[in-house]
């Protein structure tokens, strides 16, 4: 008999601070953390960039050859744990990181071209992918796996969902699952824009260059930061009294196999259909969907292709919502905050806007969640889908407490 | 501005630690340190200095072994231009 997976620790370092109550009240109040970010660049850049005191984590003495990618995930993880109420009398073995990084230290390697031949000698493990998850196994002390995941836009739900099956097999008794992204430096930022998958936007308009299913939606907006979430049996959380957030009951992985780019939407409905399956529910079920929604002109109608080949007639009853439109598109993070804010949704029973979308793309037809936000009363179960370049598809599904 | 002053300033600029508290001759890695803080710091020394720092002097222990070092180097780069 598997056990259920509970979720009894939330942390977030990203666009909209470090205390997650008070990102998600400024998700609902529809408030952007997007602002435009290197002046000097040709093309105008926003970004959603973390807000982050690196000395409450690190002295100057522990900061070589950490990037601020590692920074941002030891800081969400062990917001998290502490979330988790500090558990104590751990199996130290027992305990394993999965985390989710898409590129690694941006910054590190930005500093290494930029030095004029003069590289700093800890460049590369500032750089690594799987340094924030070695960061934060060193901060939290943990024996057990320590693995990272690098599946571009998906990683950090590909690690939950790696987490979550690590948890029900009995491979570990806790599990801090999550990612990390920080890629908002002038480089990066010219190799996004080069792809042309970047918001464009009038001067002043930053707040609002974001919008996912929106007719006029240009593409995202980077996004900076760290999310992690702390899992463990229902029986373990039980057995030292910890509060349980909410269950993950579902998740699902896919592969596109089609194309490197390109989304696809029967390989995204594979994915949405297996985390159903895995929790045993009905998409009648499902009473909110955080999307993956980048607001790019293919992938948005894309991903509502694929919900309707799930939903089918029942598509008009789930609310969807893209919250990328108010923190940016955090890449290897992404899966993890959004994560996050799906649980916060079935906790607080209210469901996040889907922002600065005036005029829905009518091949986009969903019932977007209005910009005022809204109650959901009856809300019990809530899928966040992310679908990462390379055709992997992450889809997690979390149901209500007690439900 | 002494060797060992530059030292000083640059390692309370770089890991806030006040010069009062270190030491010359004790061990830097004693003082918390690791091979990473010291490597980096090696290179933060080179750029302050203009010089560069031979391999063989990556066991360096002490701020006293650094200043020595550094005047060598700095000598030895003096009579070579």
């Amino acid at each position: 008999m598997y056990s259920t997976v509970v979720v009894t620790g939330l942390g977030v370092v990203g666009p909209h601070g470090d205390d997650p109550q008070a990102m998600f009240a400024a998700l609902m109040r529809g408030e952007s953390a997007i602002r435009p970010v290197f002046p000097e660049l040709a093309k105008p850049a926003a970004a959603g960039t973390a807000a982050f005191d690196v000395e409450r984590w690190f002295t100057k003495l522990q900061l070589p050859g950490v990037d601020r990618v590692s920074q941002l995930a030891v800081a969400a993880a062990d917001l998290a744990m502490k979330d988790a109420g500090s558990p104590a009398d751990l199996d130290a073995e027992r305990v394993g990181v999965y985390a989710g990084c898409g590129m690694g230290g941006a910054a590190a390697l930005e500093a290494a071209y930029r030095g004029n031949g003069r590289v700093p000698p800890l460049t590369v493990p500032a750089f690594m992918p799987n340094a924030p998850a070695a960061h934060v196994a060193m901060r939290q002390h943990t024996l057990g796996p320590v693995i990272t995941y690098s599946v571009a836009c998906a990683s950090s739900a590909v690690a939950i969902a790696e987490a979550a099956a690590a948890v029900q097999r009995g491979d570990v008794d806790l599990a801090i699952a999550g990612g990390a992204e920080s890629l908002v430096v002038p480089g990066v930022m010219l190799a996004w824009q080069a792809m042309m998958t970047l918001a464009t936007f009038a001067p002043g308009e930053a707040g609002r260059a974001v919008r996912p299913f929106a007719a006029d939606r240009t593409g995202f907006a980077l996004g900076e930061g760290a999310a992690f979430v702390v899992l463990e049996s229902a029986e373990h959380a039980r057995k030292r009294g910890a509060r349980v957030h909410a269950a993950l009951t579902g998740w699902g992985l896919s592969c596109d196999a089609t194309h490197l780019t390109k989304p696809d939407a029967a390989g995204q409905a594979r994915a949405l259909r297996a985390a159903l399956k895995r929790a045993g529910l009905a998409p009648g079920d499902i009473g909110y969907c955080n999307a993956h929604g980048t607001a790019t002109r293919i992938g948005d109608v894309v991903e509502r292709d694929a919900l309707a080949l799930v939903w089918g007639d029942d598509l008009a009853s789930l609310p969807v919502s893209s919250t990328k439109a108010l923190h940016g598109h955090l890449l290897g993070a992404a899966g993890a905050l959004e994560a996050v804010i799906t649980v916060l949704a079935l906790e607080h029973r209210q469901l996040p806007p889907n922002a600065n979308c005036d005029a829905p793309d009518a091949e986009c037809a969903l019932n977007l969640v209005p910009a005022r936000g809204a109650d959901a009363p009856a809300l019990n179960a809530a899928i966040t889908s992310s679908f990462a370049f390379g055709g992997t598809n992450a889809v997690l599904l979390f149901t209500r407490a007690e439900s | 501005m002494s060797t060992l002053k530059e030292l000083q300033d640059l390692i309370q600029t770089k890991f806030g630690i006040d010069p009062a508290t270190l030491d010359e001759n004790a061990s830097m890695r004693e003082k918390g340190f690791d091979s990473l803080a010291l490597v980096e710091f090696l290179f933060a020394v080179e750029d302050q200095f203009g010089i560069s720092i031979p391999d063989e002097y990556s066991s360096i222990d002490t701020l006293a072994e650094l200043v020595a070092a550094v005047d060598k180097i700095k000598a030895e780069k003096t009579v070579a231009g």
